[in-house]
């Protein structure tokens, strides 16, 4: 009978501050990065050149969302690979279909001549 | 007496949840993460697969297809070569007519990271256990959620739709808008890839909105404060960001390269 008292729910009186600043800070850096790739847009023609510029600068974008906003960044390591190994790959897979769509446009047309 | 109270202790449920410890029995937790939350995990890799595919058959089929090599001022549509995204995008909704390249885009992605922000506002105030916090960045996910889906039909009806003047296709007839077989932008294919890459998108933001609506109504029933912890709004936020995520990518590789 005695443990009941330990039993009693948690007095929830006190809630602590927000911590909010870190979240802010990546909401700041997002809109930053986006702004950004808006005036590539509008300020360099297009090429091989912008286009890396924009992956790369999604490829950031995306680091402070996982990162950040999906708490990976503090999980154990062994988490941290698993995901991101096999989203290594997709790289690979993007590359070889990417030049394949080449190749097979480019056959086509010599066809067509 | 203390016969029944030993038989109430074995019989109530409170004995058969005790936390089990064993390495082989459950008590684990493989990389301190709860069994949700890695599960939640793997589905989000799973799903990148399925986005990744989406993306990744977009890049071969605009490769596979003519690029266009003029300038961007003489740029008019036609179905012989893959059509420049700034000049299929430049609607706004209330200013017809007026030319502004991927301006709604923009909106758009600017509505979603915010969701993400308030999203992560809601988890955060779960940790502190405060309660009115909770619903408070819920349902302001759920408002910004609701208007990016919104934005989205603005985006497919005005796509549907076409522009004024429409594009003589090859048979010579002229052509407005877009459906699965044909559209006046450029190669069929064009039409087909944005339908399901932001159709499919569009709808993990459904299914993401209905999630947050379930955990809204359950945190409001106190649900979730009498569990002790608001580990649903952690895992759900998953979710919700992996679809920012998602869009992130859809905004690069569809419309700004």
């Amino acid at each position: 009978m005695a443990q009941h008292s330990n039993n009693q729910p948690p007095q929830l009186g006190e809630i602590p501050k927000p911590n909010t600043g870190w979240i802010w800070k990546t909401f700041w850096v997002l809109v930053g990065i986006t702004a950004l790739e808006f005036v590539f847009v509008f300020l360099m023609d297009p090429g091989t050149l912008r286009n890396t510029i924009f992956i790369i600068l999604t490829i950031f974008k995306a680091f402070f969302i996982v990162a950040e906003f999906m708490h990976l960044k503090h999980e154990t390591k062994g988490l941290i690979w698993t995901i991101l190994i096999p989203m290594g790959l997709l790289i690979w897979l993007l590359v070889a279909l990417v030049s394949e769509g080449s190749y097979v446009g480019e056959s086509i047309q010599n066809a067509l001549n | 007496m203390a016969t029944t109270s030993t038989t109430q202790t074995l019989s109530s449920p409170s004995t058969q949840e005790q936390p089990r410890t064993g390495t082989w029995d459950g008590g684990n937790e493989p990389f301190k993460a709860s069994y949700g939350k890695l599960m939640m995990w793997f589905f989000l890799l799973s799903d990148a697969f399925t986005f990744a595919a989406f993306l990744t058959t977009y890049g071969l089929m605009r490769h596979r297809h003519l690029a266009y090599t003029g300038t961007n001022e003489a740029f008019e549509f036609s179905t012989a070569y893959w059509p420049i995204p700034d000049k299929v995008f430049n609607a706004f909704p209330g200013l017809h007519g007026i030319d502004l390249p991927l301006g709604f885009v923009a909106l758009m992605t600017m509505i979603l990271i915010f969701s993400s922000v308030t999203m992560v506002l809601a988890v955060e105030a779960g940790h502190r256990m405060d309660k009115n916090d909770v619903q408070k960045w819920l349902l302001w996910t759920i408002l910004f959620g609701a208007t990016f889906l919104s934005c989205q039909a603005w985006e497919w009806s005005h796509f549907i739709a076409g522009t004024d003047e429409g594009t003589v296709m090859e048979d010579g007839t002229r052509f407005f808008g877009a459906n699965l077989q044909r559209n006046q932008y450029g190669p069929v294919l064009f039409a087909d890839l944005f339908f399901f890459i932001t159709g499919f998108h569009g709808t993990h933001v459904f299914s993401g909105i209905c999630l947050l609506i379930w955990s809204f109504i359950a945190t409001t029933n106190g649900t979730f404060e009498k569990r002790g912890h608001y580990e649903m709004v952690e895992k759900i936020g998953l979710y919700w960001h992996f679809v920012d995520l998602v869009w992130v990518f859809v905004f690069t590789f569809f419309y700004l390269v």
